[in-house]
């Protein structure tokens, strides 16, 4: 408040704190959830509440119950792995393919651009439940359902507009006079890619594969359509979970993958520093 | 200096030609690249969905398994009974079907245009298999069999099976039917869902877009005006919930919300509702409309914000300066400059909205689910792929309607995430 | 100049981007080896084109060009060892500075001891030493610029292209790197190429100038020439500031010409490049060579003016002078007590020789 300039009148403040109030809300709705979860992961007793123990930091409230719960079933690590499998795989695929399709795409001479690149990233814009529903039929043809591969194929789909996106992005803010500067100084064009371009756009393509990762790591529709018993994720998981008998397990599991978001925030934030930093904004 | 012969190169090429050469050249290298990830799309995604669309209009079945009985039943018309040869045709051919398996799909695709008719065809299959009395008509073995068969309904209704493709699925997915006259008809009042149910995935998605307008324009302006580094620190409280797991977010939705949850815990112990009198939050409509707010309010903060972002102050400062006050300037100059990241957010919360699958499906209870929810059923529960299918290509045809009117609005170049 | 003796040598070159229209039209142009050459011209005049041609970006669409005696038109850009200082410098930005200089040297094979301390003596040059271990990011524009001119020269190639080099960088930066740079070709004498639009530029540097207008050099001289004696309208006007008159050749007699203007009056001029008696002819004429309060005799020709304006600019006044019936008549006067101050609204004599005054084409 104290920054406010003299000519300020009363209703102004009060303008200014209400609009305040309702920011400060409308971030409380959006980390709420996130907030709730965390604490209740650790409650002692089975309930999604609060209990009173709880509420006065009594630390017989608090257990790692649940956690020991998850870390010691079977289903639930078996459910990691899959993830984990499945969303690496997933992302090599989305990476290596959608990386190349962004150098054509990002340029100039590339034909029927606008056309092609709405195809590509079609996958993103069409509901999952169509995209599963379709993949159902196709890959039951061809013997893919109920297996690795046929999950990995359809997550490595989804995940694939999300690399041309950031990598065309990249490639957009990339500087091709640094091209003919390469290869000016005596670097024949692969020399030029390998040291030039390819680390240049190394944090666009890692981002891109980080958006990939978190795609097939979250999905559950497509995981829904066309996994078996062994294929199982941990959202199958969870989403069996909430629907049949909801434990609080289901909440350590969530504080887990909160974790996890975290760290891969962080990682994004570092690498848009590191490309920044490349590119001598600061 | 104006060349009006065409200029020609070393070998004498027109340099035109030679231009044009060099270019598709170029051109067709550049398109190479793409070809790895088109072809791979085209064969895990777009292919696939096309197979989903055949299926909706696909219907194999009848014309395998009783060809001639539907070319007899060409030349019937309702409200008499067929001719008893058209009886026996159609027994000889049901017992044909019977063995290759046909007569239980025969049965389950004529259940789909007449619900509750399935029993009436495998009693039949059931009583042919045994064989007919001496003497015995062949109608009067079918009405013994089942009443129904005495009614022209059921033949109108096999008589509707005839063709390989079928609309039938699009009927049933817009709740119509065809009566005994074979004209298309809207089906009774209690029985209709789709139509309902496509205007209330489009209503919701509507009230979200709004709600993500509301939430996500003050603090979308907050961030594109506070200093870097704060505006940094609170786009992580943006950003966290968007990179958070779905089930996550809809799990703690759950919690908060529950009649036993945070929520009403909360205002049980202010006084603001005693211990009976909790609202029920979730798994009801107000549930589906929360959650898929909160899930998909990032979509919007963001293209706001790099819209506002781009804005410089000096407009409004210039428009301040010419004598407007603070919020005359930010109405006449601010707000109309930000109209393009607002149509860009919302065309992309309504896109993700309207086919949104997990969320209702978790939260939504009875009364919140929306048209997804009815293709996973026909998927997953009645199997009744061929009506999925046609949901779907409906609701398909809307959001691609809807990608094309983004990419005018918008460009998808410009779809950013993050 | 002996074109077997040449460093770089362009053979009847053009360039066609559409098939349709020249950006370069039948270039013809010879530079000895140590020669700084400076391509100048407005945008769109080619000179950048041909640039881009010698460092192999662009293909010619006819004609050769020479390195020595080579034929280049099929050599790809990395193999043709020319250094070029891009308009933006493009260091690579992942790159520390030494990074940066090593670069040319690693990808020829060159081992890490004499990578090492070749490019500690390119810093050397360049004064930059201390940073060599920064990223381009952390260093000024001027301190880039220096980078970039040192990454070019530092694989010791046989010539240097400069692509505007100079065009980020501040007023005073960019006069101060001009002397640098000249300094820097003087000590190794490399055959430099050098494009720019800034006529300054050019005269600081260039041991020649090439000015380019449509695709066509004008006019290929010393600065000092290029100056005192344009060969064309364009060039005189292009080049420092100028008077044009325009009027008809009346009569010729040897070198000089009588040249009638729209009021009649008659001019006599240096007859450099016009056509016969009769034909169209611009004059082109320095302000700084007209005196004040000429007297006929004196000097070849006098007319009377009245002055409309003055500018005071410190080291000279701008004078502005209705003449001959132009308003728009420039005469720069030195700033020095020796001439008495004009007032406005005052009817002069001006007066300039016959030689000062070149009729080139109408």
């Amino acid at each position: 408040m104290a920054k406010l300039p003299p000519y300020v009148t009363l209703g102004d403040r009060l303008w200014t704190l209400g609009y305040k109030l309702l920011c400060g809300l409308i971030y409380l709705f959006l980390i709420a959830p996130i907030l709730v979860v965390i604490p209740l992961s650790f409650n002692a007793e089975p309930y999604f509440t609060f209990t009173p123990e709880m509420l006065h930091f009594d630390p017989a409230g608090y257990s790692l119950r649940w956690y020991r719960d998850v870390l010691g079933s079977e289903d639930w690590l078996n459910a990691f792995r899959n993830s984990f499998v499945i969303g690496v795989f997933a992302t090599l695929i989305a990476t290596l393919l959608g990386t190349v399709a962004a150098l054509g795409l990002s340029n100039s001479r590339m034909p029927y651009r606008a056309s092609v690149m709405a195809l590509l990233l079609s996958p993103m814009i069409v509901p999952v439940i169509i995209s599963a529903a379709g993949m159902y039929f196709f890959f039951s043809n061809v013997g893919l359902s109920q297996t690795f591969p046929g999950i990995i194929l359809a997550h490595a789909a989804l995940g694939t507009p999300f690399v041309v996106i950031t990598v065309t992005a990249t490639l957009s803010g990339f500087d091709r006079s640094l091209m003919r500067a390469s290869a000016s100084l005596g670097a024949p064009p692969a020399t030029t890619f390998f040291q030039v371009v390819v680390p240049l756009i190394a944090p666009g393509v890692i981002s891109g594969a980080l958006f990939a990762f978190v795609t097939s790591f979250d999905e559950v529709v497509a995981v829904l359509f066309l996994s078996g018993a062994s294929q199982r994720t941990v959202p199958r998981q969870m989403w069996s979970g909430i629907r049949e008998q909801i434990s609080p397990s289901i909440l350590a599991v969530a504080t887990l993958l909160i974790l996890l978001s975290v760290l891969l925030l962080a990682t994004l934030e570092l690498l848009r520093r590191r490309n920044e930093r490349l590119r001598g904004l600061r | 200096m104006a060349d009006s012969t065409p200029i020609l190169g070393d070998d004498g090429l027109t340099l035109k030609a030679k231009l044009r050469q060099a270019e598709r050249r170029n051109k067709l290298k550049t398109f190479g690249l793409t070809v790895p990830l088109l072809a791979f799309i085209l064969v895990t995604f777009v292919f696939p969905i096309l197979l989903m669309i055949a299926r909706s209009v696909d219907n194999p079945v009848p014309v395998r398994a009783i060809p001639q009985t539907l070319e007899a039943l060409q030349s019937w018309t309702p409200p008499t009974l067929p001719a008893e040869a058209t009886y026996r045709l159609f027994a000889e051919e049901l017992l044909a079907a019977d063995e290759t398996g046909d007569l239980g799909r025969l049965a389950s695709r004529l259940n789909y245009d007449l619900p509750g008719s399935r029993s009436a065809l495998t009693r039949l299959g059931r009583a042919l298999r045994r064989g007919a009395e001496d003497g015995q008509s062949y109608r009067a073995l079918f009405e013994e069999v089942d009443p129904r068969w005495s009614e022209p309904e059921i033949w109108a209704g096999l008589k509707a099976l005839d063709g390989r493709l079928t609309g039938a699925y699009y009927l049933a997915a817009t709740d119509r039917t065809r009566d005994v006259d074979g004209d298309i008809v809207l089906q009774p009042e209690n029985t209709r869902i789709y139509i309902g149910l496509y205007l209330k995935t489009l209503w919701v998605s509507l009230l979200v877009t709004l709600f993500c307008v509301l939430l996500a324009y003050p603090i979308a302006y907050q961030l594109a005006t506070l200093p870097t580094g704060r505006a940094n620190l609170l786009m992580i409280l943006v950003l966290l919930p968007f990179w958070t797991s779905l089930l996550v977010r809809t799990t703690a939705w759950i919690v908060l919300l529950q009649s036993q949850g945070v929520l009403n815990d909360i205002l049980v112990a202010l006084g603001i509702l005693d211990d009976e009198g909790r609202v029920q939050l979730i798994y009801n409509m107000t549930g589906t409309i929360v959650a898929l707010t909160h899930i998909l309010l990032p979509f919007m903060v963001l293209p706001l914000y790099s819209v506002m972002k781009t804005i410089p102050p000096n407009y409004r400062r210039a428009a301040i300066s010419m004598g407007a006050t603070p919020s005359r300037a930010w109405i006449d100059v601010f707000f109309p400059l930000t109209i393009p990241g607002l149509g860009a957010g919302s065309v992309l919360v309504f896109i993700l909205c309207i086919g949104y699958y997990i969320t209702p499906a978790l939260v939504g209870g009875r009364t919140g689910q929306l048209i997804s929810s009815e293709i996973a059923y026909h998927m997953q529960s009645s199997l009744n792929w061929g009506l999925a299918a046609a949901l779907g290509t409906i609701l398909l045809v809307g959001v691609l309607a809807l990608y094309w009117i983004y990419d005018r609005l918008v460009g998808i170049d410009n779809l950013k995430m993050g | 100049m002996d074109a077997t003796q040449a460093a770089v040598r362009f053979e009847g070159v053009q360039k066609s981007y559409d098939g349709e229209t020249l950006v370069v039209k039948d270039l013809n142009l010879s530079i000895a080896k140590g020669e700084f050459v400076t391509m100048l011209g407005p945008s769109g005049s080619g000179k950048t084109t041909c640039l881009m041609m010698l460092a192999g970006f662009e293909t010619a669409t006819r004609g050769e060009i020479y390195i020595g005696q080579r034929s280049i038109n099929r050599v790809p850009p990395h193999k043709r060892n020319i250094g070029m200082v891009f308009q933006n410098y493009a260091l690579f930005p992942h790159m520390s500075v030494a990074e940066n200089l090593a670069y040319p040297l690693k990808v020829r094979g060159i081992d890490k001891a004499e990578r090492e301390t070749r490019v500690l003596r390119a810093l050397d040059m360049v004064q930059l030493a201390p940073f060599a271990n920064r990223r381009p990011g952390m260093l000024s524009g001027g301190q880039q610029q220096r980078v970039a001119v040192a990454r070019a020269l530092v694989f010791d190639p046989d010539i240097v292209l400069m692509d505007e080099p100079l065009g980020a960088l501040d007023k005073q930066l960019r006069e101060q790197m001009q002397y640098e740079i000249k300094h820097i070709h003087e000590r190794i004498g490399v055959t430099v190429v050098y494009v720019t639009h800034d006529q300054s530029e050019a005269l600081t540097m260039s041991n020649r100038i090439a000015v380019f207008n449509d695709g066509v050099i004008q006019q290929l001289a010393p600065p000092t020439e290029l100056y005192e004696r344009p060969s064309n309208a364009f060039v005189a006007h292009f080049i420092g500031e100028n008077n044009r008159l325009d009027g008809i050749v009346r009569s010729r007699d040897g070198d000089i010409c009588q040249v009638e203007l729209g009021d009649g009056s008659m001019v006599r001029s240096l007859a450099v490049n016009i056509g016969g008696v009769g034909s169209r002819t611009t004059l082109s004429l320095r302000p700084e060579r007209v005196t004040v309060h000429a007297k006929a005799g004196e000097i070849d020709n006098v007319f009377a003016g009245k002055v409309e304006e003055l500018i005071y600019l410190g080291d000279h006044i701008r004078t502005r002078v209705s003449l001959c019936g132009q308003d728009d008549f420039i005469v720069k006067l030195p700033n020095s007590d020796r001439h008495a101050m004009l007032e406005p609204g005052a009817n002069v004599h001006f007066g300039w020789n016959a030689g000062d005054c070149r009729a080139l084409d109408g």
